[in-house]
């Protein structure tokens, strides 16, 4: 875990509202793991608070994230220009351990995809993936093409404006059946992860699913408590710290 | 270089930069990102007898430079303190300050008595609601305050006692006083002021627990303000916090009358901001050919 000062290499919209970053940073960082996240200053005085964002794509010195036009931090952030400094603290949390698992489902939902881009890229050589992504509309779409080298990719917009209408935790539990699956990835807004669980339950499939959440954060590094979520046997974890990345079955959703 | 050690309280700190309790855990997390043992002390998260879960999510909101918490309390209890994160603290040679909270006067007593003679400091976070006394907190009136610092202070026979004073109050000065009445050896604020954020899509606070305590650089003006009523109230040492930043904000902080400060926000805004705010504060020093930097505590004069 690093704190850093990057240089923007790189900062663009890639689908509507929707922006990559890509910065270089000035040392390594060390090893950087699918579902690990940065904590990033958005650069002005007046937010204390940085923005946790996914991890996209790591390769050496180069990490690229993307993120959505939220409120003022992101905003803010889709100003920065090539050249800037960015304040980057890197690599947070766990992310994906996908030793052991062979056939693994990918299950991501609007900006959840990122994540779980880095969890593919990391392990594609070696392992099969099948992928269910939703987005809201086709306008909302975008990286699909990382998902190319996927054994499966289906596409999902909530509209129906691009691929299968419907969302992507239903076009999962369609296929289900047919792949002879060791474990799933999954990452997107807290009702999906919810409807997820609820059907893993109700459609009795017992393979280890492997969810990355989210909370609000003061200090990302595990220090202020701030950022926990309940886990089944009534403590609290810290979701920087002990998460993002839990099983879905320690975790009250 | 400038000579940042002071004493407080016959403790020694090799800089007068602590961090504020709840944003730096037991210092294990920051200790990955630079060497911990640089720093001057390390107030713990609030200590509870038990340990606690604290409020629901989400906890925390951000204003304009200021943010909103309101983390309740959550800790792994005295004992789980001592047993775990007491040695590594230790073994880093930072002043150890534990920071402890309790919903009745016996709770402070018991606390106090349990921690005695192992740490640097106690730190009382007197902001909390006394469950006995209508759920009023323990920090808001001079009687309670000096009935709190007693029996505190009566269990505390080989270890200073700190107390850290809350800014919602009528008068800072006769809140100090009182601490300094009921035994205080030292004083520091100043905690959270409570506030609201408003989510004006969902018509709703932001934060869970509606009510949270403000923090950051916002703050500091009031918070130097209350530190310079205190301090020209008390005898006793003062601790300043609320906002610092940077190695100037602690300058400030000392001019005003603290003889160290505490550091919380920053923390979160940058990892590295301890580091950064010593080196400052040295810089400053150096600057203005000051050898010591105990020659300007307290050292502002009135217009
Ligand atoms: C581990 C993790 C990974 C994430 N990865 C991505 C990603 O790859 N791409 C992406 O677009 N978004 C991601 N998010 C969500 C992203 O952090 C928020 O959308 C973003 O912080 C909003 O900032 P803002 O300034 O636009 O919003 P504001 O509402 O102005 O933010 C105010 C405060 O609330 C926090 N906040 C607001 N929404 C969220 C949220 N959903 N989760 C956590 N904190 C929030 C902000 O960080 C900030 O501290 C991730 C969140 C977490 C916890
Ligand atoms: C997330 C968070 C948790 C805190 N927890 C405690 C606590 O447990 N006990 C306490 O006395 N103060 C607590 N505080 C208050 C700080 O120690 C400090 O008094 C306050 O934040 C003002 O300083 P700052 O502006 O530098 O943060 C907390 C503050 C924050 C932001
Ligand atoms: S954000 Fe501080 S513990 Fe997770």
């Amino acid at each position: 875990m690093k704190d850093l000062i990057a240089k923007v290499k790189s900062n663009q919209m890639i689908a509507e509202n929707t922006y990559m970053i890509t910065f270089v940073l000035p040392e390594s960082a060390g090893d950087i793991r699918g579902g690990q996240f940065v904590n990033l200053s958005v650069g002005d005085s007046s937010h204390l608070l940085r923005r946790p964002l996914g991890i996209c794509i790591a390769e050496g010195k180069e990490i690229s994230v993307c993120y959505q036009l939220k409120g003022e931090g992101t905003k803010k952030l889709s100003k920065i220009k090539t050249g800037d400094s960015l304040n980057v603290l890197l690599p947070l949390g766990n992310g994906f351990d996908l030793s052991g698992y062979k056939n693994i489902a990918v299950i991501g939902g609007g900006v959840g995809i990122f994540p779980l881009i880095a969890a593919i890229r990391e392990n594609i050589k070696h392992k099969n993936f099948y992928s269910y992504i939703g987005f809201r509309s086709k306008s909302a779409l975008c990286l699909i093409n990382e998902f190319d080298k996927c054994k499966s990719l289906t596409v999902t917009t909530d509209d129906g404006s691009y691929g299968k209408s419907g969302n992507a935790v239903d076009a999962f539990f369609e296929d289900v059946q047919n792949l002879n699956l060791d474990a799933i990835i999954a990452c997107g807004p807290p009702s999906m992860l919810k409807s997820l669980k609820e059907k893993l339950l109700k459609n009795a499939i017992d393979v280890p699913c492997f969810v990355s959440l989210e909370e609000r954060m003061g200090c990302g590094v595990g220090a202020c408590l701030v950022c926990v979520c309940k886990k089944n046997d009534g403590n609290n974890a810290r979701v920087c710290k002990d998460g993002p990345v839990f099983n879905i079955n320690d975790v009250v959703l | 270089m400038a000579d940042l050690k002071v004493e407080i309280c016959g403790v020694k700190l090799k800089n007068p930069v602590i961090a504020a309790s709840g944003t730096f855990g037991f210092g294990r997390e920051y200790n990955e990102i630079y060497d911990i043992s640089s720093l001057g002390g390390i107030s713990t998260k609030g200590l509870t007898l038990e340990p606690r879960q604290g409020n629901p999510v989400p906890r925390i909101a951000e204003g304009r430079s200021i943010i909103l918490n309101a983390v309740g309390l959550q800790n792994p209890g005295v004992e789980s303190f001592i047993e775990k994160d007491l040695g590594f603290l230790k073994s880093k040679g930072v002043a150890v300050i534990a920071n402890v909270a309790g919903r009745t006067l016996e709770d402070y007593g018991n606390i106090c008595a349990r921690l005695n003679g192992l740490v640097d400091f106690v730190e009382l976070n007197i902001s909390c609601p006394n469950v006995k006394a209508g759920g009023m907190a323990f920090g808001i009136r001079p009687e309670s305050i000096k009935e709190v610092t007693l029996i505190s202070k009566r269990a505390l026979s080989l270890t200073p006692l700190m107390v850290k004073l809350s800014p919602n109050v009528e008068s800072i000065a006769a809140n100090a006083q009182a601490a300094q009445n009921g035994g205080a050896d030292c004083i520091s604020l100043i905690n959270t002021l409570t506030g609201m954020v408003i989510d004006i899509e969902r018509r709703k606070p932001l934060i869970a627990n509606n009510t949270g305590g403000v923090s950051g650089a916002g703050i500091k003006p009031i918070a130097v303000r209350m530190v310079y009523e205190a301090a020209h109230a008390v005898k006793i040492p003062v601790i300043g916090m609320g906002g610092i930043m940077t190695g100037e904000d602690a300058v400030e902080f000392i001019m005003a009358g603290a003889s160290a400060v505490q550091v919380g926000t920053a923390n979160f805004a940058n990892a590295n901001a301890m580091p950064q705010i010593i080196q400052g504060l040295n810089a400053w020093l150096d600057r203005h050919n000051i050898a010591d930097v105990k020659q300007i505590t307290g050292c502002v004069k009135l217009n």
